[in-house]
């Protein structure tokens, strides 16, 4: 069961962070903030790692890293966070809780497909004209369809 | 094709819209031609193609990688197309070559329009400069316009 996604600028700005459940509780905007920042280490580290083993690394390993699906980041005892980095250095992050409702496991595939998902609602919503890159994304349209995406798919 | 009718037509009014000055020059002078404005335009329009281009490619190795996807992808994009002839010093200059530049096929061949070629040129030099800046590549982008339909694209790559 995702818990919430967030949309990081390449300067490691929050532009949309945005989760379903309690939507106006100031604890779980919180909470929600510090989850998604806890990944960002891992996240860089992880795209470091793609940096050095470009130029030494086996050929197997250097397919995998080039991909923009970064795989789980981060996980803590309640929730799982995983991350997404685009060509243009944006980051997506999804967190999810450890243990879903039904009591299975997340599959990978299927935060992958959520991700690819939230890249294109995103490449959407910077191409209206009004929006400024840097900017955060104040859509209410990006924010509709985001919280369909983590209502249905995940 | 129709689609590609229509944005040569809406470019080549947009630099005759942006060369038209409201107040008019009564002194008779010819005024330089202001095209910051049409790069603006083609740095706004590069910036969000690119979110969309890239987003099934791998990520890039470098940045030699990133410019022959400018020059592939980004190109036939844009201009059904790829870039004729790329060169690079490897120290951040990059001159890409486009034999038959679609803005300038129009023309006559000859000399007669030289002189105008810049202002066909612009807002392409806007579209690779914001392809770059949304990949993390600050640069300026220049062009030369030496024999009609040919055109040369010079990028400089800025490092901090």
């Amino acid at each position: 069961m995702a818990v919430c996604v967030a949309v990081i600028g390449k300067d490691n700005a929050p532009l949309y962070i945005g989760g379903v459940a309690n939507d106006t509780n100031t604890d779980n905007e919180l909470s929600r903030q510090w989850l998604v920042h806890t990944a960002l280490d891992a996240l860089e580290e992880r795209l470091a790692a793609t940096n050095t083993n470009n130029t030494n690394n086996a050929n197997a390993a250097r397919a995998d890293l080039r991909e923009l699906y970064l795989g789980l980041l981060y996980s803590t005892d309640t929730h799982k966070i995983y991350g997404y980095v685009t060509n243009t250095r944006i980051k997506l992050v999804l967190v999810t809780s450890s243990i879903s409702l039904t009591g299975s496991n997340i599959r990978d595939a299927e935060v992958r497909t959520a991700l690819r998902r939230l890249h294109a609602l995103y490449a959407d919503a910077i191409c209206n004209p009004f929006h400024l890159p840097g900017d955060q994304i104040t859509s209410p349209k990006f924010d509709k369809q985001v919280k369909n995406l983590i209502l249905n798919n995940i | 094709m129709a689609d590609d009718i229509v944005f040569e037509l809406l470019h080549s009014e947009i630099i005759n819209y942006a060369l038209h000055d409201p107040k008019g020059s009564k002194d008779g002078t010819v005024q330089e031609a202001d095209l910051s404005i049409v790069e603006y335009i083609g740095f706004a329009a590069g910036y969000k193609i690119m979110e969309r281009l890239t987003r099934e490619w791998p990520r890039f190795k470098d940045e030699l990688d990133t410019m022959k996807f400018i020059c592939t992808d980004f190109w036939t994009c844009i201009y059904r197309k790829q870039i004729d002839n790329l060169r690079t010093n490897h120290q951040g200059v990059y001159v890409l070559h486009d034999n038959a530049f679609r803005f300038l096929t129009n023309f006559s061949n000859g000399q007669q329009y030289l002189e105008y070629a810049p202002r066909f040129v612009a807002y392409t030099c806007g579209l690779i400069r914001g392809g770059l800046a949304n990949l993390c590549i600050s640069s300026i982008v220049t062009a030369e316009v030496q024999s009609m339909p040919s055109c040369k694209f010079h990028i400089q790559v800025q490092r901090t």
